[in-house]
């Protein structure tokens, strides 16, 4: 038999049946709740692959949130206020979005660790604060509700985005998470990459290296902006609201749960399965009957898994154990009896 | 015209004056020995010429034009690299891939390039990465490529850093201590490297405290002594002068 | 310038911030980690002292102490089982981070099973008020601030004239020559946990007449703390009183003055001094 390379090719084409899965989904079934739990966990694998991405280059932001929440009022405004049709206001909330990222990147990321940290858990605040007090523009905590989309004619169907039909907003979500899985795969494996890796393992080695270390954090920074931003017009849309309190510093600590506990290694697989998981198990818990117990289980459930998994690794880390397992490869790296540079 | 100059290059840490005034002239293609006792600034010096710290007061002129003040990747980027004694590895990385993300000088094509992968990136990369490989065979940790860089003796530790260094197109090269932690052979070892790299066109500054591999090196020693030069001139002539043995009595061996 | 009633009440909520800023700064020194549950232990010192008037008729000075031994112990076990693990090399800060905001939800959970939503009153411990001419003092803030003093006084005391509080200082400043000197570093952290929330959890409790006790009422002292230790100078126990100081008045000044907006200034300043000055007023430099 010509050979075959499965020890690569098997596990892609699981993960490729599991997006085939996901993708035929709605042919089995248009349940408004299972289709609203993935389309919401896509849009927080967005926030979180941003998340991740600035973690990348050293910086762990505690106010993502706050560009799901600018996104999400710039489309608002822009169709309720000012009247824009919905599909240029969608692309605007994004580029808006990304364009306040790139001006407080340049401000806040000269500033590392936990001041940083801390300037943007403060900026999300005021993302917040702003959002309630400024009554003319957002209407405070009333909110906007923001229309829904036009139907969109294809191919002589009409693709309606009517509330209580889930499906297009469901493809519109994996639209939106494939490209931004793809990009976000891409820059995670090409140089740049790398060169955001550089500054997270040794800031004064990659600037020495030649690495500009301003320029990189606010690249990174604002690319999760940009994607950020359209999570948040996405979701604000599909529930048709938004108010200052949907993307406020809850929402931003539980980007960061999904991300540590997804995977750090993996920008995409850890976003994907952190969020998928955390969000799911989040409404599983809110159904209980006892209230109060959801929180209570929640917190455990993190805090131990973050326990038991060896160190610095996420979720998405059990994939690749996995199927080392399966194939029995060594887990670590061995070290040729020969080599002369054997530690003792 | 010099290479590197520094002129009245002091910085002081409060009142502590690390570098005192200190003039300093570069021609190209020497290999130029900085010594002298524990704290007397040659390490200080090395952050200052590389950008990781701004000279209280002073310039430094490379090539005529003033880089004094400026960031240290830009300093890279002009060709001036350096190694260092401690902090030296990329936390966690395997050799190999600490030499690759460390090799963003090497390359020719830009972030956009090599996103989208075109082919101009792609050729640009193979050489690169053929460098890396050749210079990691050249320092003998070829064979560690995938082991995690932190599980490297302290010997091998350094020569990774000399490689990093050596990745990112160096005009002048600044080693800082490079044969600490080495044993004799290693340290010869690193001496012939330090030769072929002058007879390839880099200016080598080389900070040492072993004066053999000074002495088999270095075309020109500068001595310092709490922040002040206090000799300079061939080795054989410096080693011989008195303050220099009295700096260094009770603190070094020749 | 502002009714005295409205200084009064910056200097009672200073002394809540002095206190919990201070529980902080003890923690962040030793162990270099932001506990994130401080507001939670705080909350907790609150329902102890509720139960323990209300349904065990323990006078109201032995239940505060009542309350900062146990949530005091109940810091030292989250040290021990969940932060102590986390703050080991391979981990590091952020998963430390994670675990501390995910036990926000454990606790809050928790105590809203145990003991309920419903917003809860302390009757009074203190009635009365102290009239001084054009104003009066309840006696309840007037202890509130008597207690801080107390506590200061006390912290002082040990950290500064005692074997242990100096074991914590040599810590708290270098880990390791302070490990070669025969300090446990392990029982240090342990210990200063402990301090740090038995001193958020008396917070809670000497409040806890004041205003209405719930499971979310650590949150806003969290963030509070949070911003004093910033004004402060994060590394700097000095800096957390006289951080807690100018942020209580400031926070009831700017509130008398300009009510909604009260927020946007404190959180616009900590972001300017971090921009600015990021090691505060008393901080060690960073380069």
């Amino acid at each position: 038999m010509p050979y075959f390379d499965y020890k690569t090719w098997i596990p892609r084409i699981v993960i490729g049946v599991l997006i085939a899965i996901f993708v035929i989904l709605p042919v089995f079934t248009t349940s408004v709740i299972t289709l609203s739990i993935f389309i919401s966990s896509g849009i927080w694998t967005i926030a979180v692959m941003g998340f991740t991405l600035v973690l990348r280059t050293g910086q762990f932001s505690m106010g993502q949130a706050a560009f799901m929440a600018l996104g999400a009022y710039a489309s608002a405004i822009l169709t309720v206020n000012l009247g824009m049709p919905f599909w240029p206001s969608f692309l605007l909330s994004g580029i808006i979005s990304g364009i306040i990222a790139l001006i407080i990147g340049l401000i806040v990321l000269r500033v590392g660790g936990i001041y940083f940290s801390i300037i943007t858990l403060a900026f999300g605040e005021l993302v917040r604060i702003f959002a309630q007090e400024a009554e003319g523009i957002t209407r405070g905590v009333r909110g906007i509700i923001p229309p829904t989309p036009p139907t969109i004619s294809l191919l002589g169907f009409d693709i309606n985005f009517a509330a209580g039909n889930p499906v297009p907003y469901y493809y519109f979500m994996i639209i939106l998470v494939a490209i931004t899985a793809i990009i976000f795969w891409r820059i995670e494996h090409s140089r740049i990459g790398g060169t955001f890796a550089s500054l997270a393992l040794n800031q004064t080695l990659a600037e020495h290296q030649g690495i500009h270390l301003m320029k990189y954090r606010v690249i990174a920074f604002t690319i999760a902006g940009v994607f950020t931003g359209f999570a948040g017009a996405f979701y604000a849309n599909f529930l048709s609201i938004i108010t200052p309190f949907m993307f406020g510093l809850w929402q931003s600590i539980q980007i960061m749960m999904m991300s540590v506990v997804g995977g750090i290694s993996s920008i995409v697989g850890g976003a994907l399965i952190g969020a998928t998981i955390l969000y799911t198990l989040g409404i599983y818990l809110s159904r209980l009957p006892i209230y109060n117990i959801q929180y209570v289980v929640f917190g455990t459930v993190v805090v131990l898994v973050l326990l038991f998994l060896p160190k610095g690794t996420g979720l998405v880390d059990l994939w690749g154990k996995f199927w080392r397992k399966v194939f029995r490869e060594p887990d670590e790296y061995e070290i040729p009896e020969e080599s002369e540079m054997a530690v003792e | 015209m010099p290479l590197l100059e520094l002129n009245g290059i002091t910085k002081l840490f409060g009142k502590l004056a690390a570098l005192e005034d200190i003039d300093l002239n570069v021609e190209e293609g020497e290999i130029l020995g900085i010594v002298g006792p524990n704290g007397s600034g040659k390490t200080t010096l090395i952050n200052v010429i590389s950008g990781y710290y701004r000279p209280t007061m002073g310039t430094i002129y490379f090539n005529s034009k003033k880089i004094s003040g400026l960031r240290p990747d830009q300093i890279a980027a002009k060709g001036i690299v350096r190694t260092f004694q401690s902090n030296v590895l990329f936390e966690g990385a395997t050799v190999l891939e600490s030499m690759l993300i460390g090799s963003l000088l090497r390359y020719k094509t830009t972030d956009w390039q090599a996103f989208f992968e075109t082919k101009a990136y792609r050729k640009d990369n193979e050489e690169v990465v053929g460098r890396v490989i050749e210079l990691l065979k050249t320092f003998n940790i070829f064979n560690d490529i995938f082991l995690p860089a932190a599980g490297l003796s302290h010997g091998y530790q350094r020569m990774l850093g000399i490689t990093l260094a050596l990745i990112a197109n160096p005009k002048v090269l600044l080693l800082d201590e490079p044969t600490t932690g080495m044993n004799h052979e290693e340290a010869m070892f690193v001496v012939e490297n330090i030769k072929k790299i002058g007879e390839q066109g880099v200016t080598v500054i080389l900070i040492e405290h072993n004066m053999k591999v000074i002495l088999n090196v270095a075309t020109r020693v500068v001595v310092l002594n709490f922040g002040n030069k206090i000799a300079e001139g061939k080795p054989e002539d410096v080693m011989n002068k008195s303050e220099v043995i009295e700096a260094y009595l009770g603190t070094e061996t020749i | 310038m502002p009714p005295a009633e409205i200084l009064i009440d910056g200097l009672v909520q200073s002394c809540i911030y002095i206190t919990m800023a201070f529980g902080m700064v003890l923690v962040f020194s030793i162990l270099g980690i932001l506990n994130w549950t401080h507001g939670q232990f705080y909350m907790l010192g609150a329902f102890v002292v509720y139960y323990s008037i209300t349904a065990a008729g323990i006078p109201f000075p032995l239940s505060l102490l009542i309350s900062g031994i146990i949530i005091g112990a109940l810091g030292m076990l989250v040290e021990r089982f969940v932060i102590e693990r986390l703050n080991a090399p391979g981990y590091g800060m952020m998963y430390v981070s994670v675990a501390t905001l995910a036990l926000i939800f454990f606790f809050e959970g928790a105590a809203g099973m145990a003991f309920g939503l419903m917003d809860k009153g302390l009757a009074t411990v203190l009635p009365g008020v102290l009239n001084l001419g054009s104003f009066s003092v309840s006696y309840q803030k007037i202890a509130v601030i008597i207690f801080t003093l107390v506590v200061m006084i006390i912290m002082y005391v040990v950290l500064n004239r005692t074997k242990v509080g100096l074991a914590i200082r040599a810590a708290a400043q270098e880990s390791v020559a302070a490990s070669l000197y025969g300090i446990s570093v392990k029982r240090v952290s342990l210990l200063v946990m402990g301090i740090g929330c038995a001193l958020a959890a008396m917070a809670g409790a000497i409040m806890a007449p004041v205003y209405t006790i719930n499971p979310f009422m650590g949150r806003i002292p969290m963030i509070f703390s949070l911003l004093a230790i910033i004004i402060g100078g994060l590394g700097s126990l000095t800096g957390a009183i006289v951080g807690g100081i100018i942020l209580g008045f400031l926070n009831s000044v700017i509130a008398y003055y300009v009510s909604y907006l009260s927020e946007f200034v404190l959180f616009m300043l900590v972001i300017i001094i971090l921009l600015v000055r990021p090691q505060g007023l008393f901080g060690a430099p960073i380069k």
